[in-house]
């Protein structure tokens, strides 16, 4: 008798082969679910969830995200697809089928009765030998690398997006939003921080109507209509608390027996924040932004006075405007006696804060504020699907021009590297006497898959082309004089090769490396489980010793 | 067989005994061997996770998280084991993981081996009690063959240190770190180890895992290192002085049944005033004592440190650590060498701890954590701060450097070192196997059954590495009867050689605890000859 059945155990096991083939199963099935989005010609998915909210996206750790996945190991490259989304934002198709591609490559190999450890060695030495290459032979020179090629690189991003027939404008946009928020860390080091750029959605015309507006963009409106829509020489102060009627906490009861006593505690309940509010204009502050609430009595104060207040600020906002203005948020006027005052040099500057419409939204919009610049980018789309998916491809594109503005590196797109990659490791793998040489191959021929899905998505002779593509490459690695070949990639709108550094396709260094490394980690992780153990919930009553006896599965 | 009966309890209660009665009696040869089986079951399922090239388990609990990993410990430990014999195994991997912290996969598989081994003595009709006391000559006599491969070390060995650490991370799959990582847990081990006790408390080694940047950042801090954001706008200082506070820094609540109650509009003013005022008090009394940076303890009855309270802090320089926990306190202390204050009244600057910069650092993941260091006065502490891309990476980075602390607290205890790879098992299959010749009789017998056991770890070795067991195996013995004692399988290289000389060492510890711990647990599988069913109620 096998005893390995014979474990008796408050849930199910599978082990060996099953497992293995169970995981490969779980994964494939993830990955065809991505694989007809990928590249330009790549569909989209739309996603009900279960309360009725409908997606439509074709960015792969999106797609991945919404999907409940129950399975451990496709849940394993749902994440790995969520890394490379916040590691460097974009690739994260890819990235999924190739990792499935790598375990399906796997499994035959351990069919034909392969150790997974040397398949494991082999994979992780291509995946290394792989890198070195990008990195020695297949990257753009830096001399080479201008605004131009810098938009392209964000065309190509967009290229698979809802967006392409706009790229070159989103592109422009990108590039100019992203060198808007530059700044040089005190190390001298230029960075983009493209968090600070804040990307608002509002449903109506058309996609081509986006724009970037220099300055921040607030989803707010004053809080009323009679304050100034316009003010230049803003000082605005930071406010993190409510300017409504005082109340009393919780345990502390007023009780009256004067009915003229009630009116004077009314009174005073506005009277407390009425000072604070003067206060705060006595400091020369002419806006007041607020996360709070602003009541109406004391709208009517900041009328008087001339100030713009807009209220329910939210406060990941209020920081930035803080940031960017030099104010500090107070969250109390309190000072070191216990009594209110507010201070002068809280207060942050920026040139003109002014109410605009846009689309039906009134949005108030700062601009020229004094520490570091900002910029917003207003997000126009038919529906609203369209404006967050718009909102994705444009996150992705700004990960790709920050990527390859702070590391000054690219690579041909298109299929380009995956095809001179797999030629460069075939030709290592015959050099190798070891047995990861098996290995080595199965990476080189797993690589071929995004090629291949490029061309299928295209609706093209996939076979034809990725053999036109290989023979090009392999033209490009033995024959010197040829090298240049090795920037070719498939034209998809014609169906032909052409070289894609004229073209124009460019995709990051890192994105590539990035993509090619977690694939291998998440490949070899699902690798070596050959065990695989599901417990059942606890919920109602558990399998006990006793029942397991009764069943008859302790019976030798 | 009469299990059948156990499957109606509920429809014919057993002739007239009533619940919680006795419900079957099996017969003692097959209670015996349905033992032995389960607990086998045990050992096979951990088998494949043996040595540098195990494979890893992936289990997914009853909440549905999943864990994936080839620690013998926690996988045993996760998967819900239901025969009481086949617990026994699981028990036994946890105490070789609390007494040695490592080899607790091979203590398993051993245990199973030694089980099959009692099986066949068991169908030779030798009674269970002989082969049990049989085995426990064996134990002894393998504790004399263990001294005889010892490897002599004193704590002033770093490098054997580092080997012993790489050795036990080398199953991992931090593996490909396992540099770094043992060069870390051996600078940690020496700072807080009391060579004078032969202790080594590894309380005194707090570990910090935070997601965000990668294996290589991972470091030793020299000071204290903890898991909290800093609160307000001060994020760094310098020549800080310390205070670890344990009351709150909140206008009290009060109680259910008092209200305070206001009848006039001048009270208003007054109640907003005090509570502005109490806040102020307790800030001024901790800027008093000359403080600027304060740690706040956990409070569940009520805001550990209200809004106010942060203002005031924030424009008075002060730096804030809020949610401390209880439980880190002692630690804490220990490193600061502060006392933690109760109350306002007892901030006296003699409870304030001296550091030279205390500065939060950012991981890059959302949350953030604070570092001290050039600690005055400093404890013999030390903190771990373990970086890893992802939570499955971190959990098992975490689990694999506890083992590696843990062999080092081996070696701390006694210091002694024998080779790895399969190296001990070998020797003593073939020195056990001689002295069985030599002794004859029935304990000869279960004494050769013995050391034949023993050879699992190298077979199994080689099996995981993708080898050729069985040519490995004789080779093995082929070197070790040449005397070659430290002979071991060589993963890397695939094949035999020298242990000692590749570096592959392990605590002697491990192995003496494995023989006692697997050896023991066998006997008392051996000597259950009934199983009394008790039905609960309900």
């Amino acid at each position: 008798m096998n005893t390995a059945e014979r474990l008796v155990l408050a849930g199910d096991r599978k082990t060996g082969q099953s497992v293995r083939s169970e995981n490969v199963t779980a994964v494939s099935a993830i990955a065809n679910i991505v694989k007809s989005s990928l590249g330009p010609v790549g569909l989209d998915k739309m996603l009900v969830d279960e309360t009725g909210e409908t997606t439509i996206t074709n960015d792969g750790a999106t797609i991945l995200k919404l999907l409940d996945i129950q399975h451990p190991a496709a849940k394993l490259l749902a994440q790995i697809a969520d890394q490379q989304d916040y590691e460097v934002g974009d690739g994260t198709t890819s990235v999924v089928i190739f990792a499935a591609e790598l375990l399906k490559g796997a499994e035959e190999l351990v069919r034909q009765k392969i150790h997974p450890n040397s398949i494991i060695a082999g994979y992780t030495l291509a995946c290394k030998e792989a890198i070195k290459y990008i990195r020695s032979a297949l990257t753009i020179p830096t001399a080479e690398i201008n605004r131009d090629s810098i938009i392209n690189a964000a065309k190509t991003s967009m290229s698979s997006k809802i967006i392409n027939m706009h790229a070159e404008f989103f592109a422009e946009m990108v590039v100019d939003a992203a060198t808007m928020v530059k700044f040089s860390d005190p190390k001298g080091i230029e960075r983009y921080p493209i968090k600070s750029i804040n990307i608002l959605k509002a449903n109506g015309k058309s996609a081509k109507e986006t724009q970037l507006i220099k300055g921040y963009a607030l989803n707010c409106m004053l809080a009323d209509h009679q304050m100034k829509k316009k003010i230049t020489k803003a000082k605005i102060a930071c406010i993190d608390f409510s300017l409504q009627k005082t109340k009393m906490k919780m345990g502390v009861h007023v009780i009256v027996d004067d009915p003229e006593k009630l009116q004077a505690i009314r009174q005073r309940e506005s009277d407390i924040t009425k000072e604070r509010v003067n206060k705060i204009l006595a400091s020369g502050a002419n806006v007041i932004l607020t996360t709070g609430g602003i009541d109406d009595l004391n709208t009517k104060y900041l009328v008087d006075a001339g100030c713009m207040g807009v209220r329910r600020v939210l406060k990941k906002d209020l920081k930035r405007i803080a940031k960017a203005s030099g104010a500090t948020i107070v969250s109390s006027l309190s000072n070191m006696e216990g009594d209110e005052v507010f201070d002068a040099s809280s207060l942050g500057q920026a040139e003109t804060v002014e109410q605009e419409r846009i689309s039906d939204d009134e949005l108030i919009i700062i601009t020229g504020t004094k520490k570091q610049s900002c910029c917003s980018i207003i997000v126009r789309g038919a529906n609203y699907f369209m404006c967050d998916e718009i909102e994705r491809s444009v996150h992705d594109a700004l990960c790709v021009v920050k990527r390859v503005f702070e590391s000054k590196s690219l690579l041909c797109g298109g299929g380009a590297v995956e095809a001179a990659l797999s030629i460069f490791l075939e030709n290592y793998a015959d050099s190798m006497s070891s047995r990861e040489q098996v290995a080595v191959a199965k990476f080189a021929q797993c690589l071929q898959v995004i090629p291949k899905t490029l061309a299928i998505n295209a609706a093209l002779d996939a076979s034809e082309l990725v053999s036109k593509l290989r023979a090009f490459h392999n033209e490009s690695q033995i024959n010197e004089g040829r090298a240049h070949f090795k920037y070719c990639g498939l034209d998809l709108s014609k169906g032909c090769i052409r070289d894609q550094k004229n073209a124009g396709v460019f995709e990051p260094t890192k994105i590539k490396t990035k993509s090619l490394k977690l694939a291998t980690e998440a490949a070899t992780t699902i690798l070596r489980i050959d065990d695989s153990i599901n417990l059942h919930p606890t919920e109602g009553k558990q399998k006990s010793y006793s029942d397991a006896l009764a069943a008859g599965e302790l019976d030798g | 067989m009469t299990a059948g009966n156990a499957a109606a309890p509920a429809k014919a209660p057993v002739g007239k005994l009533g619940e919680g009665a006795f419900k079957d009696k099996e017969k003692p040869t097959h209670i015996r061997m349905s033992n032995i089986e389960a607990a086998k079951a045990v050992a096979d399922a951990v088998r494949t996770s043996l040595g540098p090239k195990g494979m890893d388990k992936m289990i997914k609990d009853d909440k549905g998280n999943v864990t994936i990993t080839n620690d013998g410990a926690t996988i045993l430990q996760r998967m819900k084991v239901l025969h009481p014999a086949a617990r026994m195994l699981v028990e036994l991997s946890k105490a070789q993981d609390i007494e040695a912290g490592d080899g607790t996969t091979t203590v398993v598989v051993v245990c199973g081996a030694l089980l099959e081994a009692a099986k066949k003595l068991l169908s030779h009709g030798i009674h269970p009690t002989k082969i049990s006391d049989a085995f426990q000559r064996a134990a002894s006599e393998a504790f004399n063959v263990i001294e005889t491969m010892k490897i002599e070390f004193d704590l002033s060995n770093k490098e054997a240190m580092m080997k012993a650490c790489a050795t036990s991370l080398s199953s991992k799959v931090i593996n490909t770190h396992s540099l770094h990582m043992s060069e870390l847990c051996s600078n940690a081990v020496l700072k807080v180890a009391d060579p004078e006790k032969n202790s080594l408390d590894l309380k005194d080694i707090k570990i910090v895992a935070k997601v965000g940047g990668t294996l290589d950042d991972t470091e030793l801090v020299d000071g204290l290192c903890l898991d909290s954001n800093a609160m307000g706008t001060t994020r760094r200082m310098e020549k800080a002085k310390v205070a670890l506070i344990q009351f709150q820094l909140s206008p009290p609540k009060t109680d259910m049944e008092n209200q305070v109650v206001i009848n006039d509009y001048s009270q208003m003013d007054r109640v907003l005033k005090e509570e502005r005022q109490y806040t102020l008090n307790l800030v001024k009394a901790i800027k008093k004592s000359g403080a600027n940076v304060l740690l706040v303890q956990k409070s569940i009855l009520r805001d550990a440190i209200s809004d106010l309270a942060i203002h005031y802090l924030n424009k008075l320089k002060i730096m804030v650590i809020k949610d401390i926990e209880r439980t880190d306190v002692p630690f804490i202390c220990k490193t600061l060498g502060c006392h933690p204050v109760a109350s306002a009244d007892h901030f006296t600057p003699e409870a304030l701890a001296n550091v030279d910069l205390v500065e939060e650092i950012s991981i890059g993941g959302e949350s953030n954590c604070t570092k001290f260091t050039g600690i005055q006065n400093a404890g013999k502490t030390v903190s771990l701060l373990i970086r890893a891309s992802n939570e499955n990476l971190l959990a098992e980075a975490d689990r694999s450097i506890h083992d590696a602390l843990c062999v080092l607290r081996c070696l701390v205890k006694k210091r002694a070192l024998v080779a790895g790879g399969g190296a001990v098992e070998s020797e003593l299959a073939l020195k056990l196997g001689q002295r069985a010749k030599e002794i004859g009789g029935v304990d000869g017998y279960c004494l050769q059954r013995y050391a034949e056991a023993m050879e699992v770890v190298p077979y199994t070795l080689a099996e995981n590495a993708a080898l050729n067991p069985i040519e490995v195996v004789t080779e093995l013995r082929k070197r070790h009867n040449a005397g070659e004692n430290s002979a071991g399988i060589n993963v890397r290289k695939a094949g035999v050689s020298d242990m000692q000389r590749e570096d592959v060492l392990q605590p002697m510890l491990v192995s003496t605890s494995m023989i006692t711990l697997a050896t023991e647990t066998v006997r008392s599988i051996l000597k259950i000859d009934d199983i009394v069913n008790v039905v609960g109620r309900g």
